[in-house]
């Protein structure tokens, strides 16, 4: 049986499209310091620092070793993960083993990127395999659009939902102070008269390439209810892998690729007695790359059946006011420091059940969350926070 | 397009003969451009001082390792130093800033408590020294880089 | 007149940040192994399409694969060739031109990436020779078009330049 691990401690830097400012450790060593006052900790507490970045994107090989003054991380345990998208999300589970062990009781977790270092999107085509990938690839974006234009088909959703849930992103990231993109869009018209991208995908509909950090603090249980009086639980998590070898990673028209959302949310479903998930989990911090994405996934994660994604954004469920809560933080499509984005799911789940998450707190009390990570050809990782266990 | 894949004799293996070639933009960040603008504008070589560790680190840095503070006092360091170790590549690669036989060394300027890695110039490799002392050859054209500093060159 | 204390007057001035670019590209070599080889093979001396099939459960897998994924038996050397002509099912434009890591600059593939539904029931990803956005659809009948000339081929799946539009 695993130790109980707590959120103790959450930082974040103000995420930007570029931080001219401060070089990437110091960007990192930002978001270490306000976990750190967040959780009234000193850097000589922490037993182990993870890492969580691609450095492809930056073209900075082994970050991790070239900050260790900035973060804190000297002569401590540790290590960097990259597992594409789902980096953040494999980082949080790394530190969560690190003190569910029972060997360590202090644990900061980090995930970061610099994207004004280089172009993501050419770092993304360059990791597919040479011979395949370089042919038709056109990065991650190609395949969210040919998803987009698949999901269209097949459920009958419309533009027009994907412009509900690129206002409620927006309307979310303008009360969010972390955000990145804050547009102050009014409308779903003003979304539908903005540009194509990638086919179907507006310049709207994608996340940004945002550089920024983001901190968590986990502790043992005797640790975290000595640190703070509002200790987030983390109750559980799950990772899920595979390699599609059939058709469109992200919306797949034969009916036979094995989605690892199924997979991950059937096991982690079952091990906390998650029955109806809407009903079960007060809200879900998700990671959505685009919003024709985020209906997809509203399906794949259980919150509804197949080809009802676009209904629950038609009928306001998944606002910030409404009954079941998705990414009032304004989600990836408002910032998106890729290494960082899952630990920011985090984050901003922690803060929900907290109460500390402001002008962008959901108005119904939560007190189970759920945050997911998604990567690569669609890995998996969820992350079930509870304020109780 | 040139062709990008090779047939290897006798066996129906290709080699795919390809790049990542996506270019990097990195920042100093504030600490590191004010260093760098010294060597530029000043031919002023600065460090940062951490007052509860006494350490002065060169080139100027914004956090003490040890301690963990914030730094924020400014020190102007001699363009003298002590070389503490030195190698002399004759390896060719594309990222080098200059041709081989390059010779390089980690130096210590007077006043710093930090060494840190440049070239050594006007030196021929036999009489290179751990211990010995050099000066910086500041270039005419500076542009804002660690590379303002031509080399190190032996004093006396 | 009392005059003004110089400190007082002198100006704000923009701290100004050093921004250090870095280009120089990574070479790298990379191996087919010899099922891609087979593929390169069967594309550059007979202008055919190949996969290979999996002796448990007859599932023909391209890539071609060392193991297969579904049982994870060894494959073997069992190989098939697939039909040129499908319907494509997936599809998309470039509008931007994006960076291309591997030469080293941005261009707008002009292009539509399509994922296409060969006629035994395989899906082939692939680009289409339709370049007018108003003619693509959903559902539409292609053929794919190989490179004629012997010595261009032997790039593997870029032989086939193109899906082509047939009508039905």
């Amino acid at each position: 049986m695993p130790n109980r691990v707590a959120i103790v401690g959450i930082g974040q830097t103000y995420h930007k499209r570029g931080r001219p400012d401060v070089n990437q450790a110091e960007m990192v060593g930002e978001a270490v310091r306000a976990a750190l006052a967040d959780a009234q900790l000193s850097i000589k507490e922490i037993e182990g620092v993870f890492f969580s970045n691609m450095e492809t994107f930056e073209g900075i090989y082994l970050p991790d070793h070239g900050m260790a003054a900035e973060v804190g991380s000297f002569g401590k345990p540790g290590l960097k993960v990259c597992t594409g998208g789902t980096s953040g999300g494999s980082v949080v589970v790394e530190g969560f083993y690190f003190v569910a062990s029972g060997l360590y009781d202090l644990a900061l977790v980090i995930g970061f990127e610099k994207q004004d270092c280089g172009d993501t999107t050419a770092a993304i085509t360059a990791a597919t395999t040479p011979v395949w990938g370089k042919g038709a690839a056109t990065g991650a974006i190609g395949e969210f659009a040919k998803q987009a234009l698949s999901y269209m088909e097949t459920s009958g959703a419309k533009e027009e939902h994907a412009a509900m849930v690129r206002l409620k992103a927006d309307r979310g990231a303008c009360r969010n102070p972390y955000a990145h993109l804050k547009l102050g869009l009014k409308s779903v018209d003003e979304i539908l008269q903005s540009g194509y991208l990638v086919w179907p995908l507006r310049l709207l509909d994608f996340c940004p390439q945002s550089c920024g950090a983001c901190a968590l603090i986990f502790a043992s249980e005797g640790s975290a209810k000595k640190i703070t009086k509002k200790p987030v639980w983390v109750a559980d998590v799950e990772v899920v892998h595979q390699e599609p070898f059939r058709a469109g990673i992200f919306g797949d028209p034969t009916g036979q690729e094995t989605y690892t959302q199924h997979v991950a949310c059937e096991r982690l479903y079952r091990r906390n007695g998650i029955t109806n998930p809407r009903k079960d989990i007060d809200m879900a911090e998700i990671y959505e790359p685009s919003n024709w994405e985020e209906m997809n996934l509203y399906e794949h994660l259980h919150f509804c059946e197949k080809n009802e994604g676009w209904k629950l954004i038609e009928k306001g469920i998944t606002e910030m006011e409404g009954e079941f809560p998705v990414n009032p933080s304004g989600g990836v499509i408002a910032t998106n420091p890729i290494g960082a984005t899952p630990v920011i799911r985090v984050a901003e789940a922690a803060l929900q059940i907290r109460g500390d998450a402001g002008e962008h707190q959901a108005t119904r009390d939560i007190k189970t969350a759920l945050a997911t990570a998604l990567g690569g050809p669609n890995w998996t990782v969820l992350t079930l926070l509870k304020r109780s266990l | 397009m040139s062709k990008v894949t090779e047939k290897l004799e006798g066996m129906n293996v290709w080699i795919y003969h390809g790049q990542i070639y996506i270019p990097n933009i990195y920042s100093a960040g504030a600490v590191g451009s004010r260093f760098l603008v010294g060597l530029r504008d000043k031919k002023r070589i600065m460090g940062t001082r951490c007052p509860t560790c006494n350490r002065v680190y060169v080139p100027a840095r914004s956090v003490c390792k040890d301690c963990f503070s914030q730094l924020d006092e400014w020190i102007e360091v001699s363009h003298q130093g002590t070389v503490l170790s030195y190698s002399v590549c004759h390896q060719p690669n594309p990222v080098q800033p200059v041709e081989t036989p390059l010779v390089y060394g980690i130096i210590q300027l007077d006043g710093a408590d930090t060494g840190f890695v440049h070239m050594l110039g006007e030196v021929d490799p036999e009489q290179l020294r751990v211990g010995m002392r050099v000066q910086a050859v500041f270039k005419e054209e500076r542009v804002a880089s660690i590379l303002d500093i031509k080399y190190f060159k032996p004093l006396g | 007149m009392a005059r003004e204390s110089p400190k007082k007057k002198a100006k704000e001035s923009k701290p100004e940040y050093i921004q250090v670019a870095f280009n120089t590209p990574r070479p790298y070599n990379w191996s087919t192994g010899k099922y891609l080889g087979k593929f390169y093979a069967e594309a550059k001396e007979n202008r055919k399409i190949v996969g290979n099939r999996c002796p448990k459960c007859k599932e023909i897998w391209l890539q071609p694969t060392v193991v297969c994924p579904k049982c994870k038996v060894d494959m073997g050397w069992d190989w098939v060739q697939l039909p040129q002509t499908g319907t494509v099912t997936q599809y998309t434009y470039l509008v931007y031109p994006l960076w291309d890591p591997h030469y080293g600059e941005k261009w707008a593939n002009p292009y539509p990436s399509a994922m296409i539904l060969l006629d035994n029931g395989f899906y082939y990803r692939a680009f289409l020779e339709e370049t007018d956005k108003d003619k693509l659809r959903v559902g539409m009948r292609v053929q794919a078009v190989w490179k004629e000339d012997y010595e261009e081929r032997g790039q593997g799946p870029a032989d086939i330049l193109y899906f082509r539009t047939i009508e039905d």
